[in-house]
């Protein structure tokens, strides 16, 4: 979101343009600091989320989806900082548990299209 | 910020179970009651626990009806997001100054919908899941929270407005500043709680940095129907763990920690958690390492033994150290008592079943003394054991020590009838001063 809409919709929210700027101001090293976490986290998520993708989504046939450490090698996470993000997913519905496959179960994305087949 | 005054016949400090049955008992009996709660959401320690000993009675399954009769009983107020700065007498009754800390959400207008938590970029550890998921700046509390209404994380949040740009109300409030409360009430229950002591303070168990070393408080979240992974597994890799050991005392009966007290509940919700583990992981190995194992209610020792029964291996040890150990497990470095000498074993999840402290410490904010070992001072705990040395302050639950929820939700009751019997009696002397002053006037007015 551009600085300018965020501007318009808390103004709408009653707060005008020099508010939110003390706002920003007065709370920098908060904001500084929440927006670093936030630009991490979602280069994390993409590369969670593409790896998911490259394994099937839960409603394809079985064997959609991977364990923690087959999606932290895939997505070049620590399986740790793997499990955390996809629990968080699976609390907003995007990602759920498949089935299992040794001492691990298998995740994938809720509705994401099937990888497509090798001929 | 202007101050916001109230008057209620009673105030009760904290919005777990023991506050919530004390409010529910004061309200019952015809006393406007308010609760004042720290969190964004009264429930306390117990909606966030998973099952209770030793009926394995699911725990939200009681606490959540309380909490939304407290919430709906037309003669309760909650307040929650308050600290409670001090408590003091004033004529017949006290006066509490209480900051409201800023929900940066107006509850009025909040509908509870989630969207801004849907919405929300920034994630961030779950403390509601034991740290083991995310959650958003903006948020629910958590799924049964009451009340229904979001609460943002200033210090998480970057300001971006997507909150307030999907909330249907207008509810979200970036620069809503804390308010000062003023309550005067006739009688002061204290049901403020406990805290676990942390597992960052026990160097040779590894402080925290032992990855798969949990406290009982997130095995309880790990056990939950609602808990981060849905059901038991590795915080290291998602593993589904085949042994897992329980290290009791790890917070408690230790003076190095400060902690000389045994905090009463521990072997009771260990066994707890090892039964429920060994219906939810049957093939898994489960230990519980244990100086002694005190089994003291009403079908506790049955309990006890109904887990040896089903396979929970009980070693007497005292765990020395614990340590990282191969392909994510923790080695366990322990005496045992029973002659075998010093051993080392391997476990996938090692569980400290941590003690309890005071949730709240009174100091300058009110004059009710606490013991040595900081909880509240009961002055006859046989025959009264919500009486603190303040003549209308009375103590609930684990506030005076701890307890387990039976006695502590029996105590709540014990303390409601208390400060009901105190509240009655100053209405009595107030009347008959009344009577008194009455007569005296027409005395007056007639020899005049």
């Amino acid at each position: 979101m551009s600085g300018n809409t965020a501007q318009a919709q808390a103004r709408a929210h009653g707060l005008d343009k020099e508010q939110m700027k003390a706002l920003r101001a007065e709370r920098a090293a908060w904001v500084e600091r929440a927006s670093a976490r936030a630009r991490e986290t979602r280069k994390e998520l993409k590369a969670l989320r593409a790896a998911l993708a490259a394994t099937g989504a839960t409603e394809s046939a079985a064997g959609a989806g991977a364990t923690v450490p087959e999606i932290a090698a895939a997505a070049n996470l620590a399986p740790d900082r793997a499990l955390w993000l996809l629990a968080s997913l699976r609390k907003f519905g995007e990602v759920a548990e498949v089935d299992k496959d040794g001492d691990f179960y298998r995740y994938a994305l809720v509705g994401a299209p099937a990888p497509e087949q090798e001929q | 910020m202007d101050l916001t005054e109230h008057t209620f016949d009673a105030l009760v400090v904290g919005g777990g179970i023991a506050g919530l049955q004390a409010a529910l008992d004061l309200a019952d009996q015809g006393h406007r009651t308010a609760i004042i709660e720290k969190d964004a959401s009264i429930g306390g320690k117990m909606i966030r626990l998973s099952k209770v000993f030793p009926t394995l009675d699911c725990a939200s399954c009681i606490t959540t009806p309380k909490m939304a009769a407290a919430a709906h009983h037309g003669a309760i107020t909650l307040f929650t997001c308050c600290d409670l700065n001090a408590v003091a007498r004033e004529d017949a009754g006290f006066v509490a100054d209480v900051t409201q800390q800023p929900r940066y959400v107006d509850v009025d207008k909040c509908i509870g919908c989630r969207k801004c938590e849907y919405a929300c970029p920034v994630l961030v550890e779950d403390a509601e899941q034991g740290g083991f998921s995310g959650r958003k700046a903006i948020r629910i509390p958590f799924s049964n929270a009451i009340p229904q209404k979001a609460v943002l994380d200033v210090e998480n949040c970057m300001l971006c407005g997507k909150c307030a740009s999907v909330c249907p109300t207008g509810a979200v409030v970036y620069d809503q500043k804390p308010e000062p409360l003023r309550i005067r009430a006739g009688a002061v229950v204290l049901a403020t709680g406990f805290e676990l002591t942390p597992i960052e303070d026990k160097r040779q168990y590894g402080s925290g940095e032992i990855p798969n070393v949990v406290s009982s408080m997130q095995m309880e979240r790990l056990l939950a129907p609602h808990g981060p992974y849905g059901r038991v597994l590795r915080p290291s890799d998602g593993k589904v763990p085949d042994s897992i050991a329980y290290v009791q005392c790890a917070g408690s009966r230790d003076a190095s920690m400060g902690v000389s007290y045994c905090s009463r509940v521990c072997c009771m919700y260990a066994i707890k958690q090892a039964m429920l583990l060994s219906g939810s992981l049957p093939l898994a190995d489960i230990t519980i390492y244990y100086m002694d194992i005190r089994a003291f209610g009403k079908n506790y020792e049955q309990f006890y033994q109904n887990a040896k029964a089903m396979g929970i291996e009980f070693v007497k040890a005292k765990v020395a150290r614990l340590d990282p150990g191969e392909d994510g497990a923790v080695a366990v470095r322990f005496e045992d008592q029973s002659g075998e000498g010093v051993s080392t074993r391997e476990h996938d999840l090692v569980v400290l079943s941590m003690g309890m402290l005071p949730g709240w410490q009174p100091g300058e904010a009110c004059s009710v003394s606490t013991a040595s070992d900081g909880f509240v001072r009961t002055i006859r705990p046989k025959m009264a054991p919500s009486l603190t040395d303040v003549d209308g302050v009375f103590v609930a639950g684990v506030a005076a020590g701890p307890k387990d929820i039976v006695d502590t939700i029996t105590e709540a009751g014990g303390a409601a009838m208390e400060a009901a019997k105190y509240l009655a009696a100053h209405a009595a002397r107030n009347q008959a001063q009344g009577r008194t002053q009455g007569r005296t006037q027409g005395q007056e007015a007639t020899n005049g």
